[in-house]
Parts: structure tokens; sequence; C-alpha cells
């Protein structure tokens, strides 16, 4: 309940996937959410994408007509980042870009009170280096949600080198208390427990594609049906999208030094061939405008 | 004496004062949007109504401005705050624990936290409001009164349900019922009303609303009643299912790939008369629609009358005859046709509908049933509202007498 008072409005800076999902998700929690991005049009294409899930959801009866208005009426666009002053909690989900993330820092430090926690969604990149950029580095904590995020209760927080006890205190009362999701304690790692894993289980099925073993259908099966997966880990790619595994796996061996994360060569060539997944309609399988499966 | 009457929701508090010797409601309104700085209050006293929006972070707040309000030289009903002798709160959930109503103490809160898992979406609310009078009026005894408690009478072979008993004792699945303030008054009322001691009838009370239940009253006890664990059980309603084969449960999960929470979303939200017309689950709206020859209202319409006779000829069956038929609530106070689809069905039972005391529309107790009829139909508005005042007034009582 304390938690519950404390934390009223949140920033999102960047509407991208994530940041819809991020965003719908706190507003369904009675959240008011104060968003921004690059310029107007991404803004609208944000709210846009969040309002199209929701009219999925509605399809799905999983909300009303008036519970839709509702949501979206707590998420308020945002034109500076000056916006975020008034803001209990800000979240930054924008693209994978360490200079641009390191100069969103510097800036959301300059002008949101110091107690104010600053979490990055980051998956891949440091959480530690995005803290230096400021001058409180103590208040900057990584919070990974996973996609689709409204369905997987659970979120890991990462503390970065300079991250003190309040601040992760904080982070975890919020996810636990207000967003009443699981929180899963990680210290700053490349790729943390979640991408680590499931970025080496995709390599190892592109491995097991390449050398002929299964078929995509069949491999996807095996692990969903076998082990009770969701979809299987060549699907999974496909969700992800196939540059954005890749992007990930680099870093870890570039990190670790480990074969064991050097990206599968069928994934270099997917990605050269612009078959990325479901943002493409291409990848291991094939997928319609609305990420359905074909 | 002043008795305020509050039901606080998860996002929204709506209160009313009555004066207890006039038997008059000084004040009445609400406040929705609880925690957003876009909330609402809404007063009326008398001829002078107050709207406003503005910044209501919690209940205490809320709770605040009703006071501010209540006391207000313009608006107010009452000259200050010391005018308020008693606080009822309406609580849904009360489990096993509370057969009755009661006063607010320490012990009662720590009870109702207990009960959240059954009621999660009201309790926390109830016990939020019950928290912020407190905070703002400390020395006014506050009283709770349960949707369930008129039905705990019911016996085992009635609330219990025939799946593993071990279900029951974990996570106290069981029938609750719910509606019991509406029940118990208007059983009270029909009671008055056929000059009969209650102890000596069997009656039934339909109280049919945007939430449907009817209960089965012997003795003035709640001897059955169609809604269950939570309040989806038995008639079917605006935009909930009510009675459906279990087993649709997961096999729609299954065939459409939802979760618990859609599948729950589902049949509170999504089911019912806004289901089956296909474009409202207001009562009005399709018998209007079913006037006009509209088919998919017309079959909402007597699905809905015909699981409501269903019911009733259950509980005949289930006391043994039936003294009295009591409709109430939104619908059942206002839809003479339905009533009367219900009712022309019935004669077997010995109920005879006086057509053209049924077709008046008159927002007052009233009997519809012909003098010869064996059974007395009657249509009785609910008031919730009152029933939590004057169990508050019992309640505080000895505390004030000399």
């Amino acid at each position: 309940m304390e938690g519950k008072q404390r934390y009223k409005k949140i920033g999102v800076v960047g509407l991208g996937t994530m940041g819809q999902a991020i965003s719908e998700m706190l507003a369904q929690k009675g959240l008011d959410v104060y968003v921004l991005d690059l310029d107007t049009v991404r803004l609208q294409n944000g709210r846009r994408g969040i309002e199209q899930q929701l009219d999925k959801q509605l399809q799905r009866w999983a909300l009303t007509v008036g519970e839709k208005k509702n949501i979206l009426s707590r998420i308020h666009d945002c034109t500076t980042v000056h916006d975020f002053a008034q803001c209990d909690l800000v979240i930054e989900t924008i693209t994978e870009d360490a200079s641009l993330k390191h100069a969103l820092f510097a800036q959301l430090d300059a002008c949101c009170p110091p107690s104010i926690v600053l979490a990055t969604n980051t998956s891949t990149l440091s959480v530690t280096e995005c803290a230096r950029a400021t001058r409180h580095p103590e208040r900057v904590v990584g919070m990974h949600f996973i996609f689709p995020v409204s369905h997987v209760e659970m979120v890991e927080i990462i503390r970065a080198l300079q991250t003190d006890g309040a601040t992760y205190e904080d982070a975890r009362t919020f996810v636990e208390d207000v967003l009443e999701m699981k929180a899963i304690s990680v210290y700053e790692s490349p790729g943390f427990v979640t991408t680590r894993l499931i970025c080496t289980l995709i390599n190892e099925a592109l491995h097991v594609l390449t050398e002929g073993i299964a078929t995509p259908g069949d491999i996807d099966d095996a692990m969903r049906i076998g082990y009770g997966f969701r979809h299987g880990p060549l699907e999974m790619a496909d969700r992800f999208g196939l540059d954005a595994v890749l992007a990930a796996l680099e870093g870890m061996f570039r990190e670790y030094g480990d074969l064991k994360y050097r990206p599968a060569v069928l994934m270099r060539k997917m990605v050269r061939a612009n078959q990325l997944g479901v943002k493409t309609g291409q990848g291991f399988f094939c997928y319609n405008e609305d990420g359905d499966r074909l | 004496m002043n008795i305020l009457v509050i039901n606080a929701g998860s996002s929204s508090l709506k209160y009313q004062l009555h004066h207890m010797e006039s038997q008059t409601v000084l004040a009445a309104g609400r406040v929705e949007r609880i925690g957003s700085d876009t909330a609402m209050l809404t007063h009326e006293a008398g001829e002078q109504e107050y709207h406003r929006v503005l910044e209501v972070l919690d209940h205490n707040v809320a709770v605040k401005h009703v006071l501010r309000l209540l006391t207000d030289p313009q608006y107010g009903g009452v000259h200050d705050r010391a005018a308020v002798d008693a606080v009822g709160h309406r609580v849904v959930h009360g489990g096993e624990a509370f057969t009755q109503s009661v006063l607010v103490n320490a012990d009662v809160i720590r009870q109702l936290k207990k009960l959240y898992d059954l009621a999660p979406l009201h309790n926390p609310a109830h016990v939020t409001g019950m928290l912020a009078v407190e905070a703002n009026l400390p020395d006014v005894p506050q009283v709770a009164v349960f949707d369930t408690a008129f039905h705990q009478t019911m016996p085992p072979y009635v609330y219990r349900y025939p799946i593993p008993t071990v279900l029951y004792a974990r996570h106290k699945v069981r029938k609750y019922g719910f509606h019991g303030t509406s029940h118990m008054y208007v059983s009270q009322r029909a009671a008055h009303l056929c000059g009969k001691p209650l102890e000596q009838l069997k009656i039934i009370t339909c109280h049919i609303g945007n939430g449907a239940s009817i209960a089965a009253i012997q003795g003035g006890k709640s001897v059955d009643t169609s809604m269950g664990m939570t309040p989806l059980e038995g008639l079917m309603m605006g935009s909930r299912s009510g009675d459906i084969d279990p087993a649709i449960v997961p096999f729609v999960m299954a065939k459409e790939e939802l979760s618990a929470s859609e599948i729950n979303s589902m049949l509170n939200k999504h089911s019912g008369l806004l289901a089956v017309s296909g474009f409202s689950g207001d009562m009005r709206e399709i018998m209007r629609r079913m006037d006009e020859g509209d088919a998919h209202a017309t079959l909402a319409f007597e699905m809905f009358a015909y699981r409501l006779r269903k019911y009733i000829g259950a509980y005949v069956a289930a006391m043994d005859g039936i003294d009295c038929l009591v409709f109430t609530a939104g619908i059942g106070e206002n839809a003479a046709v339905l009533r009367a689809h219900v009712c022309n069905r019935l004669g077997f039972f010995g109920i005879t509908l006086d057509e053209a005391q049924n077709a008046r529309a008159q927002p007052k107790e009233r009997r519809i049933s012909t003098e010869t009829s064996q059974v007395h139909v009657f249509v009785i508005p609910t008031n919730e509202e009152r029933v939590i005042a004057e169990d508050t007034y019992r309640l505080v009582q000895p505390r004030h007498a000399p």
C-alpha cells in the first residue's frame, strides 16, 4: 500500500515496441504514464501501437470499451525531457545505442530531483555506463521487462556498480508492490539471467538446424511441447528479431570471450538478407502484419 | 442522529448522510477516479448540487473532501463534523467470519484483511475507507455491513460445492451469496405488506439489477441464493454469464488460447445480455429493440426470463412452497414486461398476476398479484443504504445510551 501511494506518475522515454508495452501495462495498473519520443510522429505511432494492442485485447474479451478508454486517458504526451521533473520514476526504453542512452541519462539526471529513480530497460548494454553519465549514479538501476510485458509478470532488477541500496529497494518495491510482478535481483553482467540463457538456447537451436538434425517446425515443437515453452527457440528468435539476438550474442561473445556465445553463421546470413522474423514478416517462419504465425 | 453511509470501491467512494429520526437523506454524493489529479466529486444536498474535478490521490483525501462538503455552509447537510454520529460501511465479503453487522475495531480490520483473497477488488478498498474515516473522525464509531452476512444461515448441503473437500478447507471455496442487505430488507417489507409474521413465510426475492441474484427466505432466514463464491454464479445478468457448464471454461481457454484473467473478464464483462444481444447489457435497450422485432434482443430477453423462472421454480422446491414473490432493484422494479413474462408461466404454483397493477409504473411498494392469487407478488424498491444506516444506528445505540 505504501508503494502504491508513492508511485502515481511514471515517465517512459521511447515509444518503440517495449516502450508501448510498458506504458500500456503501467496504465492498466492505474498509473499515470508520461511518454516522450524524439518527435510527434513517433509519439503518435507509439500511441497508435498501444491502441492496436488494446483493440486486440478487446477482441480477446480481456478489456471493455470503457476500460480501453480509461487506459488511454492515463497516457500523457510529453514535449521535452523537463516534463519528467514531476514523475515519481522514469523508465528509459529508447533504441539500444550506448551513446544515445548516455546522453539521455545525463539529461534526465539534470531535470529530475535526485531522489527519483532512473531506470533503463536495456537488455544488453551496461547499466554501470548509463549510471556513469549522471551526477547521481547511485539512483540509476536496470529494469528489464520481458515482452509481452502485460503477460510476463517478472522483471529483472539490475544493480549497476554504483546503484545504492535505497535505489534497489525502491525499484523492488515498485515492481513487487505496485506492479505486483516478481522482481529478480541481478548484478550487472552482460545478458543478465534471461537474455544470456535464452540467446544461448536460440543459438544452439540454429546449430541443430544447420547440422540438418531436424526441421525448424520440429525443433520448436520438441522444445515447446517437451519442455513447456510458449514458443520454440526459433519462433522466439523471430519474435525478438534476429538482429537483436545477433547483437546480444555478439555483445556476450565480446565480453566473455567464450565460444559458446559465438553467433551461428546462419543467423548472420539471415540478418544480412533482412529475414529478421516477425517485424519483416519472414524469419524461420512467416508472419502476417498482426504478428500471427502463418 | 446522523449516520454517514460509505461504499468505498477501489477508485471510488459513494456516500449518503442519513438523519435517522426523520428518515431522510441529508446529502449524498460520490468521488470517482480516486488516485488521479482529475478525480470527480459530485455532491447533492437538498436543491444544491456541487461538481468539481480535482486532485484526490487517496481515500484519505477523498474522505476529507466529503467531510468538508458535508459541513460546507452552502452545500453541506450538517453544521460541523461533530454532527456525524456514526459511519456505516458497505462491505462486499464477510466470508464465514461475519454473520451480521459489526462495530469496526482493530480485530475486525485484521479479519477483513484475511478475506482479501475472496474479494480482491472490493475488500481492500473497504478497509482503506475505514482507515480513512478513522484518520479523519477518530472518535466516531464505525460499523461494517456485509453483502454476504444475511446468507450465512444457509445449511452446509446448500453452501458446499460437490468438489474436493480440501478446496473448502484450504481456500474456503463455498457458496456465500451477495446482495444480502437487499434480500433481507425486501423480505421484511414483504412480510409487513402481507401482514404476517416473517417467521411464518416462505419468500422468494429477486434482486434484478445490473447484477442479479435470487434468494429463498424461509422464516426470515436465507436458505439458498443464486450467487456463489463470487457474484458470477446464478442468474444471467447484464454482462455476466451466470450458470454455465464449468467445462466450457477450460475448453474455451484451450481453443481461444485465453489466460485465466481473460476468461474471467469474458465471463464477467462480455457475457450475459450484452453477449447474446450483441449490442447492449441494458434491459431497457433490449426490451426496446425486442419491440422492434430484433431477433437477438428477443433471444437475450427470453434466456434472461427463462433462467429467472427456472430459479424461482427451484426455490419453491427448496422451501416446499411459496407465500410471497418479490421483485426489486433496477430491472425488477421497472421491467413490467419481464415480470409478466416470468409470472404468467408460474400459474402452477398459484401465482396470478394483476396485469393492470403490474403495468403501472410507480416507484413505490405495491402488490401486483390479484386478490385471489395464492401467492402474493410484490414490487418493493430496495434501499441498501437505508439498511446499512439502520444497522449502524442499532449497533451504536448502546454507546449513546445514558
